[in-house]
């Protein structure tokens, strides 16, 4: 439907499918980062009967990746034309770069999924905090509108190195620099749960990393913690700033993780995250696809 | 699909609807594609490598994706014969295939275990002997490309399989394949298949650090594909044709095209791997792309092209 640029290195991808399976915040899908369709048929067709496939010049270019690539639910809409799904997406490799470029609307795109497990939403805690950092703050939005759905009163929180770099629609003047939840987020005002903004540089809102901005939050608020439920997206030193942070506090936290994979469905055995288990060595390797991408943070033994 | 089209081939004695199956390690043990693929339309199933005890595999990064093709080093992560006898075994009973299970271990005593206990399990048909990528207790010598130790090894395993025929596994990691195929039909192997993954690397030129967790890992897909093709024709031609052995062939199959190489190349039967993890039901319009082939053709059985490469 639409591939808009967000920022420098983040764009929104809105797919329609005339059906999809019923999905979760916090599934991903693998898509495929090529062209499909009349421009190649000898990709997706059994075999043509007019002879032997070509290759096109954006393949032997080397642009197009072989292996699909994940990427988090950020939404999805059920309308009468049809499923649509949003996918936000930085631009890092050869897929993203490929997507950002070469994808417009009107374009068939193949997609596998859903795939992988949600965020259990904790139906004993009737207040959540969501923590997403940079290219993690996607599938926040759509847990956002899944908990405002399950009455729950959330909090929002954003992290990026910068401002510029934030995948997200942000009413700069709206912001506070001290840390304050306001609605200065689109998306997230949209399913009336506040935000704050944290940046490293201290370009926009709370000035360092967005699990300071949480744990200042955290102090003002008073809250118990046995109320309080935590999700979060982001990268691993992010995550992990944040698990240790509800471990000492005693407060129940969920991470979705990301991990790089081949197929997304449980038989490449690649995505592994080592999970504390009551084996001896006290740890397993869990597939980031299939058992997770969301586990519970006390669970992940960090590298 | 042409109804009139035979595509049944038959592996040492083992009949195959047609030469379709899974390759190793690329399609679990059948359950995790049941929502994407329907496996009963295959000729086998290939189980991912089962060792006598559970394997835990390498550390992350598993797997990095190269030009047309991917790494990995996954380290035979498996839940261990065990577990596969009780648990796995009737998943693959209700596809209701002819199963080979994949055989690896670090010893000879190890596959000899596996071998013996799978004698008896009614769905499992054969098994393929991997010996690409462990090290023998002594010496450390890689059991898949010194051809004594090949011929030994086929020939201890192939005395316990009892009814199950003996599929091994070859590596492209040798000065000349067709030599380690003669070794293995020496030892008595039933069924030759190839080709296993490259040796490779690939670096983080920024951290000039190598990319995988276990430093080298194994390139498959569309890259290794002309390279497999010639192995296959090097040793149907050498080796498998005049000892009656049936080759499996493998090695970048993504459509139909990319089949039909491989059988005019003198493979009987054809493995599909790392396409599997892009798209599972590519399966089916390889199999439906090579009945289009042969009606084209005027053939009537797929056994017709097999080997009929014309170099003349």
């Amino acid at each position: 439907m639409s591939n808009e640029r967000l920022c420098p290195e983040h764009y929104l991808l809105r797919l329609r499918a005339a059906e999809f399976p019923p999905t979760l915040a916090g599934q991903f899908v693998q898509l495929q980062c090529r062209r499909l369709g009349e421009q190649d048929p000898a990709r997706e067709v059994p075999w043509p009967a007019a002879g032997p496939p070509r290759l096109t010049q954006a393949e032997l270019a080397g642009r197009e990746p072989f292996l699909r690539r994940p990427f988090s639910l950020a939404g999805r809409r059920d309308t009468p034309a049809g499923v649509e799904l949003d996918l936000i997406y930085r631009t890092v490799g050869t897929g993203t770069h490929w997507l950002a470029e070469v994808v417009r609307p009107g374009q068939r795109l193949s997609v596998l999924g859903p795939l992988g497990n949600g965020f259990a939403v904790r139906a004993d805690k009737p207040r959540a905090a969501l923590i997403g950092g940079g290219v993690g703050i996607p599938p926040m939005i759509y847990l956002a509108e899944t908990l405002a759905r399950a009455g729950k009163q959330s909090v929002a929180f954003h992290g990026a190195r910068t401002a510029a770099l934030l995948p997200v629609a942000v009413a700069g003047d709206a912001v506070s620099p001290a840390g304050r939840p306001t609605p200065c987020v689109e998306p997230f005002a949209r399913a009336d749960v506040p935000s704050v903004v944290a940046t490293d540089d201290g370009s926009l809102g709370f000035a360092g990393m967005v699990s300071r901005a949480f744990e200042s939050w955290l102090d003002a608020e008073r809250l118990d913690p046995s109320s309080l439920a935590v999700y979060s997206c982001g990268p691993e030193p992010m995550m992990r700033a944040v698990a240790e942070l509800c471990l000492t506090r005693g407060i129940d936290c969920q991470l979705c993780m990301e991990r790089h994979m081949a197929c997304g469905m449980g038989t490449c055995q690649s995505c592994v995250v080592k999970i504390r288990d009551d084996t001896p060595q006290g740890w397993s390797f869990k597939l980031c696809c299939t058992d997770g991408p969301v586990f519970e943070a006390g669970r992940i033994v960090w590298a | 699909m042409k109804s009139e089209i035979d595509l049944s081939v038959e592996i040492a004695g083992v009949k195959l609807a047609n030469p379709l199956m899974t390759a190793s390690g690329t399609c679990g043990y059948a359950d995790e594609y049941a929502d994407f693929v329907d496996l009963r339309q295959l000729g086998a199933f290939v189980t991912k490598s089962i060792t006598r005890q559970p394997r835990a595999g390498n550390e992350y990064p598993r797997v990095v994706e190269t030009r047309a093709g991917m790494l990995n080093a996954i380290g035979l992560a498996n839940v261990g014969l065990e577990r596969f006898v009780a648990e796995k075994v009737p998943l693959l009973e209700a596809l209701g295939l002819p199963v080979f299970v994949n055989v690896a271990g670090t010893t000879i005593d190890d596959y000899v275990a596996v071998a013996q206990a799978l004698r008896d399990v009614k769905i499992v048909r054969g098994l393929e002997l991997n010996i690409s990528c462990p090290n023998v207790k002594a010496g450390g010598i890689q059991f898949g490309v010194d051809p004594e130790q090949v011929t030994r090894i086929t020939r201890e395993i192939k005395s316990v399989a009892g009814k199950n025929i003996l599929i091994v596994k070859l590596s492209p990691n040798v000065t000349d394949i067709a030599q380690t195929a003669q070794a293995t039909v020496e030892g008595g192997a039933d069924a030759l298949s190839l080709i296993n993954t490259f040796t490779a690397m690939a670096i983080d030129v920024e951290k000039r650090r190598p990319i995988l967790g276990n430093v080298t890992g194994g390139l498959s897909g569309p890259a290794i594909r002309p390279v497999a093709v010639h192995m296959v024709h090097r040793v149907y031609t050498r080796v498998a044709k005049p000892a009656g052995v049936p080759i499996i062939g493998m090695g970048g199959i993504q459509y139909a095209h990319d089949a039909l190489e491989f059988l005019l190349a003198g493979a009987t039967g054809l493995a599909v791997g790392t396409a599997l993890f892009v798209n599972p039901a590519c399966l089916v319009s390889i199999r439906d792309g090579i009945a289009d082939y042969l009606a084209r053709h005027g053939c009537r059985s797929v056994r017709e092209i097999i080997g009929a490469l014309e170099t003349a």
